[in-house]
C-alpha cells in the first residue's frame, strides 16, 4: 500500500511531471468536451483531417517566425474550408475531398520538414511529448484549452441543438452558419492546444473515445458530458503517471487506457440495457 | 396579430442546376390548416426550407407577417416538426430536453430555463399526452409518441405558424386522429398550420385549404374546389394508382354514380358520385 | 544534363524504389476507383493505421511483416463489426475509435522496444532502405491483388453500384465484399512500405478522384486512375532523389497537385468549365 502511495506521489517531486499532469488534465478536459459534439455530429473524419493538416502550418510558421500555434490553427482551418470549397465546386464526395486535402497537406508538411532546417522534432510533432513540455508551452496551450472548454461549456446547449437538429436551430433564429464555423474553429483550436502533449496523430483518439464512452453510458447530453470528462481526465492522469514509471510513450498509453475504459463501458452497459429491456416489457 | 406567409414568385434552383420550385406565389392566412400535397420530389421540402430560410430563393421572396424571414425567425414566429427519418433517435436527449429546445429562442445567453419556460414545456407535454414519458430517451418511444414529442416542441415554442413535414408517416391511426384534433383546435386558436403530406386520403378529413404542387403551384384553394381529380392528376402525373368503378360495376340499377379511388401508397382518396360531380367521401360517411 | 537525369538509375536502391512504388501505386489506384465512389475514405485511413501493431509485433518477432499486418487488419475489422453490432454509435465514430486504439497499441509496443522497430519507417514509409524480404512481400501482394482485380473488376462494379441487382443476377455479394476488403487491407499493407501509414489514404483515393473528374465511363476511370497512380509513384520516387526529400511525401504531393489541376482544368467537370456554364 505504502509503495502504491509512494508511486503516486513520486511524480510530484519533479517540476516536469507537475507540468505534464497539469497539461494532460487540461487537454483531457477540452478534448472530452469536444468529443461529445464530434461523436454526435459524425465528424470523426473531419477531426482526423484537421489534425493531420496542421503539419505544414507548423513548419511554415517556424520559417515565418510566428508562433507555431498560429500556423497550426490557420492550416487546420484551411483544410476544413478548402474541403468545403472543393466539394461545392466538383462532383467528388465530401469524404473523398477531405481525404485528398488532408493527405496532400500532410505530405507537403513532410516534404517541407525534410527540406527545411527546423528545431521541430518530427516524432514529437506526430506523437507529442507531454513529459518534455516547457513552462511557456504550458501557458500557451493551456490557456487555449481553457478558453475553448469555457466557450463550449457555456454554449453547449446551442452547439448540442446544432448537432441534433440544425433545422430547429435555424427556425428558432440561431445563426446556424456561425455555429458551424464556430465548431470548426473550436475543433482546430482544440487540436492545436493538444499538439504538444498528444501529437497530431493521436489527438483524434482523444477526440473520439471519451465521447463514445459517454454515449454508451448515458441517455442525456449532460450526463454524456460528465462521463466523457471523467473518463478522459482519469486516462490522461493515469497515463501520464504510468508512463513516467514504465518509461513508455505517454500519449499512446493514454489512448490505450481510454480504450480499456471503453471496453469496460461496453460490458457494463450490456447489463444496464438488459435491465431496462425488462422494465420495458413489464 | 397577423401571421401570414406570403410567397412572391418563389423559385429555387439548386447549385447543380436542378430546379426544385418554379414561381410559386400564394398567401397563407392564420386560423387555417393547409395541406401541402405533391409527389416525392415535387418540392414540398424545398418550399418548407424556403419558408424557414434554409434555402435562398433564386428569384422571388418570402415574407412572414410582413417581415423578412430572419427577423420573423428571431421573433419565434415559425416552428417546425421534422420528418421522422431526419432525426437521430440515438441522440442522448430526453423527451423533456427536446421540448425545451423549443424554448431556446426565448431564453438568455446561457439558455437557462426560467419558470415560464418550464411551464410551457409541461403544458405542451400535457397537451399531446406525453407528460408520463418526459424522462424517456427519445429512441425509446413508439412512432406515434416520437411524433407527439416534436409537436409538443412546436407548441412550447409558442409560434403562430407551425410547419409539419409528413406528420402521419409511421404513425398509428389513433395518434393520427388525436393529432388532427390537436391541429383543429390550434387552428381555431388562430394558428396557421401547414402540413405537407402525400397521404391523399387524410387531406379532406382535416385540411381547410389545399396547395397542390408539382414544382409549380398546380392549385391552391378550399379543399372542395381545389382538391379535384383533375388537379390531383396534374400534380402527380402518372404517379398515382387510379381506379374507377362506374355505376354498372357497382350495381345493376340505373344509378350512374361512380367510385374513383386515387392512391399512391397510403390512405386512398375516394370520390363518389355522378361523373364530373363526384364528392369526396370520408371513411364512415353514409351516401 | 542527361547524365544528371540518369544518375538515380545508377543506384540499385533507386531503381528498386521506383518500380516497387509504381507497382504499389497502380494497385492502390485500381482500388481507389471503388473506394472514392463509395465514400469510404475513412475506411482506407483506418485500415492503414490499424495494421501498425501487427507490423510492429512482426518485426519484433522477426516474422514476415505482411503476416502481422494482415492479422492486425483482420482483428481491427472484426472489432469494428462487434462494436457496430453492440452499440448505436455512428459508423464513423466506431471506425475512428477502433483504428486509433489499434494504432496507439502499435506505438506502445514500439515504445516498449524502441530498438527493434524503426517507427519512423512504419509511419513515413521506408522505400529507399527497404529489405529484399520486404520487397518480395510487397511485390507478391501487389501482383496477386492486380490479377484478382483484373479478373473480378466487373463483378465488383455490379456489387458496389447496385447490390440488389448484383444479387438478382446471381453474384455472391457478401463474398465479393469480403474479397474487396481483403484486397484493400492487402494493398494497405503494401502501400505502408512505400508511403507510410499516414499517407496510405492518399494512394487509396486521390488517383481515383482525379480520374472521376476526367471521365464518366468506369472502365476508363480505372485505366486513368491506374495510369496516374503508377506514373506519379514512379516519378515521385525518382524526383525525391534530386530533392532529397521523403519519397512518400513527394509522391502524395504530386498526386494532390495533379488532382488540383484536374479540378481546375478538367474538360467537362473542371472549375473553369463550370464557371463558363454558370455565366454563359
Amino acid at each position: 500500500m505504502d509503495s502504491l502511495v509512494a508511486a503516486l506521489i513520486e511524480p510530484f517531486a519533479h517540476d516536469f511531471m507537475i507540468r505534464a499532469l497539469v497539461m494532460s488534465s487540461l487537454i483531457g478536459t477540452v478534448c472530452s468536451i469536444f468529443s461529445c459534439f464530434l461523436v454526435l455530429k459524425g465528424w470523426s473524419l473531419m477531426g482526423d483531417a484537421v489534425s493531420h493538416a496542421v503539419l505544414p502550418g507548423l513548419v511554415l510558421a517556424f520559417v515565418a517566425g510566428i508562433p507555431l500555434v498560429i500556423g497550426a490553427f490557420i492550416a487546420g482551418l484551411f483544410c476544413a474550408l478548402a474541403t468545403g470549397y472543393l466539394k461545392e465546386n466538383s462532383r467528388v464526395k465530401e469524404d473523398t475531398v477531405m481525404g485528398i486535402v488532408f493527405s496532400g497537406m500532410f505530405a507537403l508538411g513532410l516534404v517541407l520538414l525534410t527540406k527545411i532546417e527546423t528545431d521541430l522534432h518530427l516524432m514529437h510533432v506526430l506523437f507529442g511529448n507531454v513529459l518534455g513540455i516547457s513552462q511557456s508551452d504550458l501557458i500557451e496551450a493551456g490557456s487555449i484549452a481553457l478558453i475553448c472548454s469555457f466557450i463550449m461549456l457555456i454554449k453547449r446547449k446551442d452547439l448540442m441543438l446544432f448537432c441534433f437538429d440544425p433545422a430547429q436551430a435555424n427556425v428558432i433564429g440561431l445563426p446556424v452558419k456561425v455555429l458551424h464555423t464556430g465548431l470548426l474553429v473550436l475543433l482546430a483550436l482544440t487540436i492545436v492546444s493538444s499538439l504538444k502533449a498528444a501529437g497530431i496523430i493521436l489527438v483524434i483518439a482523444m477526440l473520439i473515445t471519451p465521447g463514445a464512452i459517454g454515449f454508451l453510458l448515458s441517455r442525456s447530453f449532460g450526463k454524456m458530458l460528465i462521463i466523457a470528462y471523467i473518463s478522459s481526465l482519469f486516462s490522461c492522469l493515469a497515463g501520464t503517471i504510468l508512463s513516467f514509471h514504465m518509461d513508455v510513450a505517454t500519449a499512446p498509453l493514454i489512448v490505450v487506457i481510454q480504450t480499456v475504459l471503453f471496453i469496460l463501458a461496453l460490458t457494463f452497459r450490456k447489463k444496464n440495457r438488459s435491465q431496462k429491456g425488462v422494465q420495458h416489457v413489464g | 396579430m397577423n401571421s401570414i406567409i406570403e410567397l412572391h414568385d418563389v423559385s429555387v434552383t439548386y447549385p447543380n442546376g436542378q430546379s426544385a420550385l418554379k414561381a410559386v406565389s400564394s398567401v397563407l392566412q392564420n386560423g387555417t390548416i393547409y395541406g401541402l400535397v405533391g409527389a416525392n420530389g415535387a418540392g414540398k421540402s424545398t418550399l418548407f426550407k424556403a419558408i424557414m430560410g434554409f434555402v435562398q430563393p433564386t428569384t422571388g421572396y418570402v415574407r412572414i407577417a410582413g417581415k423578412q424571414i430572419k427577423q420573423a425567425l428571431k421573433e419565434n414566429l415559425v416552428s417546425y416538426v421534422p420528418q421522422t427519418e431526419e432525426v437521430d433517435w440515438n441522440f442522448p436527449v430526453l423527451v423533456e430536453d427536446v421540448v425545451m429546445m423549443g424554448r431556446y429562442g426565448h431564453m438568455g445567453f446561457l439558455r437557462r430555463p426560467s419558470k415560464d419556460d418550464r411551464k410551457a414545456v409541461s403544458e405542451s407535454l400535457d397537451r399531446v399526452g406525453m407528460s408520463d414519458f418526459k424522462k424517456r430517451q427519445i429512441g425509446e418511444l413508439s412512432g406515434g409518441q416520437k411524433k407527439r414529442v416534436f409537436v409538443a416542441r412546436a407548441l412550447a415554442q409558442g409560434s403562430r405558424i407551425i410547419l409539419l413535414d409528413e406528420p402521419f408517416t409511421g404513425v398509428d391511426i389513433r395518434t393520427e386522429d388525436s393529432l388532427i384534433n390537436l391541429f383543429r383546435s390550434l387552428a381555431s386558436e388562430g394558428h396557421l398550420i401547414l402540413v405537407s403530406t402525400h397521404n391523399l386520403g387524410s387531406v379532406p378529413s382535416f385540411c381547410d385549404e389545399v396547395m397542390l404542387i408539382n414544382k409549380e403551384l398546380v392549385a391552391h384553394g378550399p379543399v372542395e374546389t381545389a382538391f379535384t381529380e383533375e388537379n390531383l392528376i396534374k400534380a402527380f402525373g402518372g404517379m398515382l394508382r387510379h381506379h374507377r368503378l362506374v355505376g354498372t360495376d357497382l350495381h345493376k340499377d340505373e344509378d350512374s354514380r361512380s367510385v374513383t379511388v386515387l392512391t399512391d401508397d397510403e390512405r386512398p382518396l375516394v370520390l363518389y358520385g355522378e361523373e364530373g360531380v363526384e364528392k369526396i367521401t370520408q371513411p364512415g360517411d353514409k351516401t | 544534363m542527361m547524365e544528371l537525369l540518369l544518375e538515380p538509375f545508377a543506384y540499385n536502391y533507386m531503381i528498386k524504389a521506383i518500380w516497387v512504388c509504381a507497382l504499389v501505386g497502380g494497385t492502390s489506384a485500381f482500388l481507389s476507383s471503388y473506394l472514392m465512389l463509395k465514400g469510404w475514405s475513412l475506411m482506407g485511413d483506418a485500415l492503414a493505421h490499424s495494421i501498425v501493431p501487427g507490423v510492429a509485433l512482426a518485426y519484433l518477432l522477426a516474422l514476415p511483416y505482411a503476416i502481422g499486418a494482415l492479422f492486425a487488419g483482420l482483428l481491427a475489422s472484426l472489432s469494428m463489426v462487434i462494436v457496430k453490432q453492440k452499440t448505436k454509435l455512428r459508423e464513423d465514430a466506431t471506425i475512428g475509435l477502433i483504428f486509433t486504439a489499434f494504432f496507439s497499441l502499435g506505438l506502445l509496443i514500439v515504445s516498449i522496444n524502441p530498438t527493434s522497430v524503426n517507427i519512423q519507417a512504419i509511419i513515413l514509409g521506408n522505400i529507399l532502405a527497404i529489405s529484399d524480404d520486404d520487397v518480395l512481400q510487397v511485390v507478391l501482394i501487389s501482383i496477386i491483388c492486380l490479377i484478382i482485380l483484373c479478373l473480378k473488376w466487373k463483378d465488383l462494379v455490379a456489387v458496389f453500384f447496385d447490390e440488389n441487382h448484383a444479387r438478382s443476377v446471381g453474384l455472391q455479394v457478401s463474398a465479393l465484399k469480403i474479397l474487396f476488403f481483403t484486397l484493400l487491407s492487402a494493398a494497405c499493407v503494401a502501400a505502408l512500405q512505400t508511403v507510410g501509414a499516414c499517407l496510405v489514404i492518399a494512394m487509396m483515393i486521390t488517383p481515383g478522384a482525379t480520374a472521376y473528374l476526367l471521365t464518366d465511363k468506369f472502365s476508363r476511370l480505372i485505366m486513368i486512375a491506374v495510369a496516374l497512380g503508377t506514373s506519379t509513384s514512379a516519378i515521385g520516387a525518382y524526383l525525391s532523389y534530386f530533392m532529397d526529400a521523403n519519397p512518400g511525401g513527394f509522391i502524395v504531393s504530386l498526386q494532390t497537385v495533379i488532382f488540383l489541376i484536374a479540378f481546375v482544368f478538367a474538360p467537362k467537370y473542371g472549375l473553369i468549365k463550370r464557371k463558363v456554364i454558370v455565366h454563359g
